[in-house]
């Protein structure tokens, strides 16, 4: 098997200018997804009738769906229906011209709220009551209570879920390429149409995504030390007594 | 915009689940040799041997940074022509299933080994020297006090692996493999297009279904797995 190190090399900075997207992909869908999560989280921890109810059958379907059906299914769904509403608003807008990432965007957004909720609510609840109880009575509000007190201990236990989560979130991002985004499966996979060098530009694929990854994963490992310093230290004095 | 034609569903239904074995076929094997894979590699782990420790924990490191779908078209491009210039097999005329198994089983057992050999650490050591003391071989401590225990730890996280696996195996048909997905794709474009929507919708059926299916009966499993565990709540 002879590998074609020359295009291998040239596609593989080709495919670098397509990591801004998949990580724009990925930004976003944490940053939108994050304050609905924790609202959706909220909503099943305090047992909002109806609310919680929406929000278990959305978390279970997407779920157990696969994010290329989501893909699919928005991307089937969403522009004619888009362009329906702005015909029925008579804008001046002519959706499919509109740049495809914003579907991407979507529904990465979308599925990441899914996961996020439920790791938010695994998190809160590992916090004791009592915290809560204690801040309240100290005379906080109940937003100061969560951000000052609440917020910051689960964040502890969440962050390696976070983690995970954020790692699975850029490997799904490969498969934008079925919405024609430009990012960094999509811009190899058309490099190599041109002379067959499908094995090539996969491995450069693979390559950028376990550097990515592999950044993002020192990346938690370093905030996770910050932000758990107060329990390595309470673990550290215990190994000193 | 045409309307959505909710009837078309049950009817797509019907043409889609004739190609259920194949996508739960797929599921099956993967797991069946991905495990086998994941023991291979936990062992590795746990017993602490340097070189094979280092190699195993390198291979679950790349595997965990691997998206599916690239995983799947390395395999699906590479494996014959690895085989054909080092062995000289040719395998290009093969089954596409046999590639949609080789990459599930590559993932799949980096995952696993993972869960086995978190649920095997998570059990006391003192367990494997009191059942060694008594008499036990390292084997029947192993296989009888160990792992029983070690099941019921790794039995949640193992349902979830088995979920995420079966959601990824729907990215076969990317390769051409007729599962249930193919299946879809192949009706849409004989209707040139038309209720895509709907197509799209009644999978997304079956596979929810089969996920509920799986974290229904493990929740079943748990309960009577777990039966002899205390927790400190109790």
């Amino acid at each position: 098997m002879d590998l074609n190190i020359r295009y291998m090399i040239d596609t593989f900075f080709l495919a670098l200018t397509g990591v801004p997207v998949t990580l724009s992909i990925t930004a976003v869908a944490l940053l939108v997804s994050a304050p609905i999560a924790f609202f959706m989280a909220i909503s099943r921890i305090y047992n909002i009738r109806i609310v919680k109810q929406v929000v278990s059958a959305y978390v279970s379907f997407i779920r157990g769906t696969p994010v290329v059906l989501q893909i699919l299914i928005i991307y089937s769904l969403l522009p004619s229906w888009l362009n329906a509403m702005i015909k029925s608003l008579s804008w001046d807008i002519n959706i499919f011209d509109m740049n495809p990432v914003i579907y991407a965007y979507i529904v990465f957004s979308l599925n990441t709220c899914a996961g996020l909720s439920e790791i938010f609510r695994s998190a809160l609840l590992t916090v004791n009551k009592g915290q809560l109880e204690a801040a309240l009575s100290i005379g906080m509000s109940a937003v100061q209570a969560y951000t000052r007190i609440i917020i910051p201990q689960a964040m502890v236990s969440a962050l390696p879920n976070i983690c995970n989560l954020t790692i699975n979130l850029i490997k799904g991002t490969s498969l934008a390429f079925m919405m024609t985004v430009k990012e960094v499966t999509s811009i190899a996979k058309i490099a190599a149409s041109y002379g067959y060098n499908y094995i090539e530009s996969y491995l450069d694929i693979l390559i950028i995504y376990i550097l990515l990854c592999s950044v993002i994963q020192a990346l938690f490992a370093l905030v996770e030390k910050r932000i758990g310093s107060y329990k390595t230290l309470t673990g550290s004095a215990a190994k000193a007594v | 915009m045409r309307p959505f034609r909710f009837l078309f569903i049950p009817e797509v239904l019907f043409d889609l689940l004739p190609f259920l074995p194949v996508t739960l076929m797929m599921f099956a094997g993967s797991v069946f040799f991905g495990s086998l894979l994941g023991f291979v590699l936990a062992r590795a782990k746990v017993r602490g041997r340097k070189v094979s420790g280092i190699l195993a924990d390198a291979y679950i490191a790349v595997m965990r940074c691997t998206p599916p779908i690239v995983l799947l078209f390395i395999v699906y491009y590479g494996l014959p022509e690895l085989l054909l210039s080092t062995i000289g097999l040719d395998i290009n005329a093969i089954e596409k299933g046999i590639f949609v198994l080789v990459t599930f089983t590559l993932l799949f057992g980096a995952v696993m080994s993972e869960i086995m050999r978190s649920a095997y650490e998570s059990i006391d050591k003192g367990q494997w020297e009191a059942a060694v003391s008594i008499g036990l071989s390292p084997f029947q401590a192993f296989y009888r006090i160990m792992l029983p225990q070690a099941t019921a730890v790794a039995l949640p996280n193992f349902s979830n692996v088995l979920i995420n696996l079966m959601k990824d195996g729907s990215l076969a048909f990317t390769i051409g493999l007729i599962d249930i997905m193919g299946k879809g794709n192949l009706i849409i474009s004989k209707n040139f297009g038309a209720y895509a929507l709907e197509t799209y919708m009644a999978l997304a059926l079956i596979y929810w279904t089969l996920t509920l299916i799986i974290e229904k009966s493990f929740g079943y499993i748990e309960k009577s797995l777990s039966r002899g565990k205390r927790s400190i709540a109790e």
